[in-house]
């Protein structure tokens, strides 16, 4: 049920949503059916996104493809959990150590084994547009346990223009979402296998 | 939607007609560089096929949109309309960040611009953008309170809203004429007149310059036209005017005027688009992913055919 909701939501509504009305364009999609399990990992500029990555995934696949969303921001009401949980099947994590919330690696790690994907910013916030920031080390590490999945590089661009951070009013500009294809990681060190996917990312540019 | 008023249109023998010589014409092209390219592989076929791809997309519009519903023509064109302004404001590099709430601005102007040409307000259908939205944008920039390079922006955005708003939105109205005595094919023979010698000017200023093609018409801003492409394809285009004619209103005379007009515009509306792109240097460095053939670029003649070859007709037609 569940899956059949978000795969027509997704698949139909937010897709065409993006294609007409905003002007996303996708290049290379195809990378998304190579793999059945895979981890994405994009540059992050914009709520969007997520839903343009959401949007651009194979009808089946939907409901089994987690965003992790920071749990300061989508948590931060239950509504606003709410709202996260139901139309995303977002994981939500902790930012910072202070809180007791249980270990971002660990939550990662367990859905990878389950056989599920991720969706992962390693940039952790959305920065200035056409800027990537310094990728954080979670992707690192979880590479690191998991050596044989898979990973897509995505390169977005315009996406700052059309819903910034801060800005409520979404305006619909040309909007790219490159594909990479599917790849694993050659690197071994969490800080090697960090650069290995930044490099991978700004290659699409 | 009403496919029974379909039947209207299909006792249209000329629109019939036309129709048929469009679908065949196409047929004709995809074949021929199919079998080109099976031919001669290394020639370079790709502008022409992706042209070829587009007009089909812009034949089945037209045609499907006119066989169910005359409102969905509207619809189509609006839809063009913004597509079109969506990339013009999203390659220019004139529209600065703090922009982008005015932007939706000018996208609103393209629902109502359509709307006052499908109810045929003419009055109003000629100065909505030329001046209503001319004076608006700049006081919507001024109350934003941005006033660096402000000037540009306020030049900018109104010219994107004339090329792809105002311009194709003639192309609707000619939906809204009314019916002239002894004029069978109505506004959709003259759509269908100056859209198919629109785009076939392009392939006759293409193929003429492929064959003669010697001396350089504008090297700084279109490398590869040339004189002789430009001359052959107008000479074409005036021909095949006079033998369309009845699609049209027009007599001999008129209608090898008004091919010899649309072949002019047409060509001016390309180097305008080229030359903005140009500027923003698409063409250079590819700033763009490339294999992304822009809608900017199939709709750069019609921007100045249109509203040329409009206006000739109204006045000529149906003003007084």
């Amino acid at each position: 049920m569940r899956g059949l909701f978000l795969g027509i939501l997704y698949g139909i509504g937010i897709r065409s949503f993006l294609k007409v009305i905003v002007g996303v364009k996708y290049l290379n999609r195809e990378a998304l059916k190579k793999e059945k399990q895979f981890v994405i990992v994009s540059n992050h500029n914009s709520h969007i996104d997520t839903l343009a990555i959401m949007g651009a995934l194979p009808f089946g696949q939907v409901q089994n493809v987690h965003p992790i969303a920071a749990g300061d921001y989508f948590g931060s009401s239950k509504i606003k959990a709410g709202i996260t949980q139901l139309f995303t099947n977002a994981i939500l994590i902790r930012r910072s150590k202070n809180t007791d919330a249980p270990n971002p690696i660990e939550l990662m790690s367990a859905a990878v084994t389950r056989g599920e994907s991720l969706i992962l910013f390693p940039e952790g916030s959305r920065g200035t547009p056409g800027k990537m920031q310094e990728f954080k080390k979670g992707i690192g590490i979880l590479l690191q346990m998991h050596p044989e999945l898979f990973f897509i590089p995505i390169y977005m661009r315009g996406m700052g223009k059309v819903l910034p951070k801060g800005e409520r009013l979404l305006v619909p500009f040309d909007t790219y979402v490159h594909f990479g294809n599917p790849r694993k990681c050659k690197a071994t060190e969490v800080e090697t296998i960090v650069k290995e996917i930044e490099e991978a990312i700004l290659q699409l540019n | 939607m009403n496919i029974f008023t379909s039947k209207i249109y299909l006792d249209n023998i000329e629109v019939i007609a036309i129709i048929g010589i469009i679908i065949g014409v196409l047929v004709f092209a995809s074949t021929l560089f199919y079998v080109w390219g099976l031919l001669k592989p290394t020639a370079d076929l790709k502008e022409l096929k992706t042209r070829t791809n587009s007009w089909w997309a812009m034949a089945a519009l037209i045609i499907i949109t006119t066989l169910v519903h005359p409102a969905l023509s509207f619809i189509a064109f609006g839809l063009l309309s913004f597509v079109a302004l969506r990339e013009l404001a999203s390659i220019s590099k004139n529209v600065r960040d703090e922009d982008r709430r005015v932007i939706i601005w000018c996208y609103l102007a393209i629902p109502i611009q359509y709307f006052i040409a499908y109810k045929g307000w003419f009055n109003i259908f000629v100065i909505f953008i030329p001046v209503f939205m001319f004076v608006w944008i700049p006081f919507m920039l001024v109350i934003r309170g941005t006033t660096a390079e402000i000037g540009r922006a306020m030049s900018v955005l109104p010219t994107q809203l004339m090329l792809t708003v105002f311009s194709l939105s003639h192309l609707a109205y000619l939906l809204s004429l009314p019916n002239l005595e002894g004029f069978h094919a109505g506004g959709r023979g003259l759509l269908l007149f100056v859209v198919f010698l629109t785009e076939i000017n392009d392939v006759f200023q293409f193929i003429w310059g492929k064959i003669l093609g010697k001396n350089k018409i504008l090297p700084k801003i279109s490398p590869n036209k040339t004189w002789e492409g430009f001359i052959g394809g107008i000479l074409s285009t005036t021909i095949l005017a006079y033998f369309l004619r009845f699609l049209t209103p027009f007599t001999g005379i008129e209608a090898l005027i008004i091919g010899f007009c649309i072949a002019n515009a047409g060509f001016v509306g390309d180097i305008i688009i080229s030359a903005v792109k140009r500027d923003i240097g698409i063409k250079d460095t590819g700033l763009l992913i490339p294999g992304h053939g822009g809608i900017l670029d199939r709709i750069d003649s019609l921007s100045l055919s249109a509203p040329t070859f409009f206006y000739i007709v109204y006045n000529l037609y149906y003003a007084g």
